[in-house]
């Protein structure tokens, strides 16, 4: 037994020098493969250890337990799959990491869009509420990062009330609650007035996950009836073949 | 008087023990030695092509590596890979980037060449002749000695290092530009020297020649 033992530790070093493909592609460790025959070309892969990210290494996430990612990726796959390959290649969207308990420095998010990583990062654990509308606006960040040039915040800024003003970014600011306004006067959530990339995010989310509080929203809502459009005609414009709610 | 002594059964045993331990040793010793024993070398010459105008013979240490380019996948890339075979620019260029049993990279012109070799910086050459685009949309699949055009961790900055996978890699499907697949000799590159805890080799293996058959 000692001498297994010992034979084990001066092997040990060897079997674990082996490459790391996911880890070469997009600069993720501890990641494994979950899912990568799909018909949207998507590849699925899940934390099977905790992992730390950035300069700083202030993005955190952990790994999850079979049970739940099993659950959860059913409805990520769902979601996801009402985005065609075409229009997924166009935003640079390839990778899905599932994990749980995302955080950047300390503050929980539903997710993190990587653009240059052509990576999407999702808290499997964020709010069951909201989670689904939640894969939605973290992929409008990718479309935004992919064609800023597109959605003008300068003309989305123009859309509200003179008077209104956005904070001067996401986290500096408590306007965080995404439930569904009542009276939305120009926004879907309170998140939506943080800034207007978040508020672009949100009328997308709406737009991808129920169309029908859309269409009733924006009866008496003539601020967000123009965002709507603003949204549907930009997106348009880089893929004509785009479906909004299938 | 010299007594004379008499040799034991069991020191006859041992002694034929011995003996039979010191061929082994010996053998053994060739064996390990000479890496490249009982590898076929692959004569091109003997073996029919469909496309012999797409056929390369890269030729290292252990042998002959038979490879087929798919100009009809991966058009720019074939043409820049053939372009640098016919001006021999691959010739004693290092394997400098080995994982074992999952792929050898060799082709840095600039840093990677058995007589300037350059460690602090290979890997980052260039040939000469400026990046190539990515050629991504072909559903081609990464199987076992499939041969791709490495790139930085951007796309479109394939320009003359390439790579041959060991082991089938269905990530690398729409990431990697193929330039071909590996028809005979995969497993004289298993032969390419690796390091084990650095996926960069210390004084490599050299590509000898790399040429288009035709």
């Amino acid at each position: 037994m000692r001498k297994f033992i010992i034979i084990f530790f001066l092997l040990f070093p060897i079997l674990s020098a082996k490459a790391d493909t996911i880890y070469n592609l997009i600069k993720i460790p501890n990641l494994k493969v979950y899912e990568i025959n799909t018909k949207n070309k998507i590849k699925y892969f899940y934390a099977s250890g905790g992992f730390r990210l950035g300069v700083e290494k202030n993005i955190e996430c952990f790994s999850s337990d079979v049970k739940s990612l099993s659950s959860k990726y059913q409805t990520i796959h769902k979601n996801i799959s009402q985005y065609s390959s075409n229009f997924l290649k166009k935003i640079n969207l390839k990778y899905i990491v599932m994990c749980e308990n995302l955080s950047i420095s300390g503050t929980s998010t539903a997710g993190i869009p990587n653009n240059l990583m052509k990576t999407l990062i999702i808290d499997i654990k964020f709010n069951k509420n909201y989670f689904e509308r939640s894969i939605h606006h973290e992929i409008f960040h990718m479309i935004n990062d992919s064609f800023s040039n597109i959605f003008d915040e300068k003309v989305w800024k123009s859309l509200n009330k003179k008077k209104f003003k956005y904070a001067e970014c996401s986290t500096c600011t408590d306007k965080i609650n995404l439930s569904t306004y009542n009276k939305t006067e120009g926004f879907f959530t309170e998140y939506s007035k943080s800034t207007a990339s978040e508020d672009m995010a949100e009328v997308f989310s709406y737009l991808m996950f129920d169309k029908n509080i859309v269409g009733e929203k924006i009866i008496n809502d003539i601020i967000l009836k123009k965002k709507v459009f603003f949204l549907k005609e930009n997106i348009l414009k880089i893929d004509s073949k785009f479906k909004f709610d299938d | 008087m010299i007594k004379k002594i008499k040799v034991t059964t069991l020191e006859r045993i041992l002694l034929i023990f011995v003996i039979i331990l010191a061929i082994f040793t010996f053998s053994s010793l060739i064996i390990l030695k000479n890496k490249c024993m009982f590898l076929e070398n692959y004569n091109p010459d003997k073996i029919k092509f469909s496309k012999p105008e797409n056929i390369a013979v890269l030729n290292v240490p252990c042998g002959n590596v038979i490879i087929e380019l798919y100009p009809d996948v991966s058009k720019n890339a074939v043409e820049r890979f053939k372009l640098l075979i016919n001006s021999k620019a691959y010739d004693e260029v290092a394997f400098h980037r080995v994982i074992k049993d999952k792929l050898v990279q060799a082709g840095d012109l600039e840093f990677g060449r058995k007589n300037s070799l350059d460690y602090g910086k290979i890997g980052t050459g260039a040939s000469g002749y400026g990046t190539i685009n990515s050629e991504l949309d072909s559903n081609f699949k990464f199987t076992k000695g499939s041969v791709g055009l490495a790139r930085t961790f951007k796309n479109n900055t394939e320009d003359s290092q390439f790579f041959i996978i060991l082991q089938d890699e269905p990530l690398f499907e729409g990431e990697y530009t193929p330039v071909g697949k590996v028809l005979y000799g995969l497993e004289i590159l298993n032969k390419i020297k690796y390091q084990d805890h650095s996926e960069y080799v210390l004084r490599p293996d050299f590509i000898n020649t790399l040429r288009m058959y035709e």
